[in-house]
């Protein structure tokens, strides 16, 4: 026979009884939320880690695109040089001017 | 044996009540007592030190926008050798990838022994190309660590060399890049903290600590490529024609003070100064347009003539007896040619170039306290305040200072016993030119700072040392002096203003005898001129002594360049072309 059926078939006051079951719901509805808590807390967490691993990802990215940028305008300096323009003006046929006039226009 | 409920409760709730004080007294030694030690310990696991790649530097761009100085994206090479499994085949691998001895690099592959079991780490090669890394890459050896950088890359080579200059590794350098180095230069921020084992921080370093690098600022230059390109090219002509050993060409908006080109011989290749140093060979660093003072000769002689002017002691139809000498502060001044000119006026001075007419000004006209007011409001004796590392403020003998002689009155009238750059020589003519007004001479144009802000540098006004009056006076007694020489400076359609020099060489105890400074300044189109160039020869040695003038060798590069330049700026003539 169990203590329980023990003290209720032997008279212990149902006063007792009922502040112990509030204690008991008291006692799971903290569990309850603490655990929300918890779970919420590690939710946070979790996100701020992904946030920051982006971030972080992200700021590499930054530093490559730095450098892919910079390797073009080098290659576009190189494609345009003075002596790459010089070379190519002269295999299109293009020669130095030795005289320039200016057309002058009246004014109307 | 146990006996009852209550009993094995109790003991139950006591075995409990033990294991959680077990536990809180185990937690207490850990995390209170032990806390130093673990702590300590924790962080020499996993604290390191972290960053972002090295943000690039600034760019340096010509007026137009073309690249003059830009980055090239390379690695630095590393090893941790006491990871390294077969030194042999690692430095045979190696070697022609980083250009290395096989021999060296198995040595350095090598660990030492008394370092045996802990972690060392060597550099193996800097700045290595794309390419180059790829390859390494490619490998899969896990103990090689390749760290991305820059190289200073100089689209056009030795293009403006002087101008550009460099920056050694140290943060030292010589012109435009060392002195705006704190903009050029970004910002690499490193920070310690807890890493994972991929190096990358955690996420709470990552929230609380910024590290992202800001690259440096980027300057837009008042120098044009093209006409830089093509002034160093006549530059190079002419010293090959004439034998020189060096010489200037710089060329200036007098009206906002931009120095569109400015080139000098001899020059340097900035991305090989490491070998330009080890050879011995500083000196060629050093920009000679704004760095090296010499003496000016006849040129400096329009500037006495404005101060005569301006100060109100000579008028325009002053005139003086020239009888082919001075004698003052116990030398003799002669004129170049040696000859009396007679009865002569502010123009005879400036056309027939005469040290004594100069002379007189300056020592009977003016007197020293004036003479020496106007020079100081040319900026001789001071800096122009370009941004360039290095610049000189020439030297000017004033009357209080001890080395002081009277002869220095009468010789600075036409440019001798006076040091000045070519830069400060042709801000002081540009005032001329521009209605009296000297404006700031600069090459920056614009910075734009990585943010996206833009700060342009607008021309600025930095002294008005004569009145308009007197700078079209002088300006036009300048070009009355260019009209006389048509043959040898004419441009069609435009109308010159200028005079030329040649200045003797001083060493000690005198002048060199036959070697001299060849030079000619002046601006075009007068009345509204937009372009000033000065052209400096050095030591036209290769060519006969009579022909060594300033006259024959200066003024035919200045009209070839000034005409080419004024087509470059899109500069409409000025005059009814004659020509069919």
């Amino acid at each position: 026979m169990s203590v329980i059926w023990q003290q209720r078939t032997h008279g212990i006051q149902r006063r007792k009884q009922q502040s112990a079951m509030l204690l008991a719901r008291l006692f799971v509805v903290a569990i309850i939320i603490a655990t929300t808590m918890a779970a919420a807390y590690l939710a946070l967490v979790a996100a701020n880690v992904h946030a920051a691993s982006r971030v972080w990802t992200m700021e590499q990215t930054l530093s490559e695109m730095y450098r892919q940028n910079h390797a073009l305008w080098i290659e576009i300096a190189r494609a345009s040089s003075i002596p790459v323009l010089q070379e190519r003006s002269v295999q299109l046929g293009y020669q130095p001017a030795h005289s320039v006039d200016f057309l002058q226009i009246g004014e109307p | 044996m146990l006996r009852g409920p209550d009993v094995r409760l109790r003991l139950i709730t006591v075995l409990l009540i033990a294991t959680l004080l077990l536990i809180v007294g185990q937690l207490v030694r850990l995390q209170v007592l032990g806390h130093a030690q673990h702590h300590t310990e924790t962080e020499a696991l996993v604290h390191r030190q972290y960053a972002l790649p090295e943000p690039p530097w600034g760019i340096i761009l010509d007026r137009n926008g073309n690249l003059l100085v830009g980055n090239l994206p390379v690695y630095n090479v590393g090893a941790e050798v006491n990871l390294v499994t077969d030194t042999v085949m690692s430095a045979m691998t190696l070697a022609p990838l980083l250009n290395r001895p096989a021999k060296d690099l198995q040595e350095v592959l090598t660990p030492p022994i008394t370092d045996a079991g802990t972690s060392v780490w060597r550099p193996l090669a800097n700045e290595v190309s794309e390419e180059t890394a790829a390859k390494i890459r490619e490998l899969g050896w896990f103990w090689i660590t390749l760290t991305p950088t820059w190289q200073r890359f100089y689209a056009e080579g030795a293009l403006a060399s002087h101008t550009l200059g460099f920056v050694n590794k140290e943060g030292l350098g010589y012109g435009l890049q060392a002195f705006q180095l704190r903009f050029l230069r970004g910002n690499n921020l490193s920070q310690t903290g807890p890493v994972s084992v991929q190096s990358s921080p955690l996420a709470d370093e990552v929230v609380a600590k910024d590290i992202l690098p800001y690259p440096g600022t980027d300057l837009r230059l008042t120098l044009d490529r093209t006409i830089q390109a093509y002034i160093e090219g006549e530059l190079d002509i002419a010293l090959q024609e004439y034998g020189a050993s060096g010489g200037t060409i710089l060329v200036l908006n007098p009206r906002t003070g931009e120095i569109l080109a400015i080139a000098s011989r001899p020059n340097y290749e900035p991305y090989r100064y490491p070998d330009h140093a080890a050879a011995g060979e500083e000196a060629l660093f050093l920009d000679p347009a704004a760095s090296v003072p010499y003496e000016p000769g006849s040129v400096f002689k329009v500037l006495t003539l404005a101060a005569a002017l301006d100060s109100g002691r000579a008028t325009t139809d002053w005139s003086y007896y020239d009888n082919g000498k001075l004698e003052y502060g116990g030398i003799k001044v002669y004129n170049a040619s040696r000859g009396a000119y007679g009865q002569q006026n502010l123009f005879g001075i400036i056309s027939e170039s005469l040290n004594v007419g100069a002379s007189v000004l300056s020592t009977q006209v003016m007197g020293a306290e004036v003479f020496y007011q106007y020079l100081r409001a040319f900026g001789f004796g001071q800096t122009t305040g370009i941004e360039v590392v290095g610049e000189s403020s020439g030297l000017v003998h004033l009357p209080s200072d001890w080395n002081w002689s009277d002869s220095y009155l009468a010789t600075n009238a036409f440019g001798q016993g006076i040091a000045v750059t070519p830069l400060q020589l042709a801000a002081a003519v540009s005032a001329i030119a521009n209605d009296g007004v000297m404006m700031q001479p600069h090459i920056i144009a614009e910075r734009r700072h990585s943010d996206g802000r833009s700060v342009a540098v607008l021309p600025k006004p930095i002294s008005q040392p004569i009145s308009a009056e007197t700078a079209h006076a002088v300006a036009e007694i300048m070009a009355q002096s260019v009209d006389k020489k048509s043959d040898s400076l004419e441009i069609p359609g435009y109308r010159l203003a200028g005079k030329s020099g040649t200045a003797q060489i001083p060493t000690t105890g005198g002048y060199e005898p036959d070697s001299v400074i060849a030079s000619f300044i002046g601006f075009a189109p007068w009345p509204d001129p937009q372009v000033l160039i000065l052209v400096k020869i050095d030591r036209p040695d290769g060519i006969p002594l009579a022909q060594r003038w300033g006259e024959y060798t200066a003024v035919p590069v200045f009209r070839r360049v000034m005409e080419r330049v004024v087509v470059l700026m899109g500069v409409p003539p000025n005059e009814t072309l004659t020509r069919q």
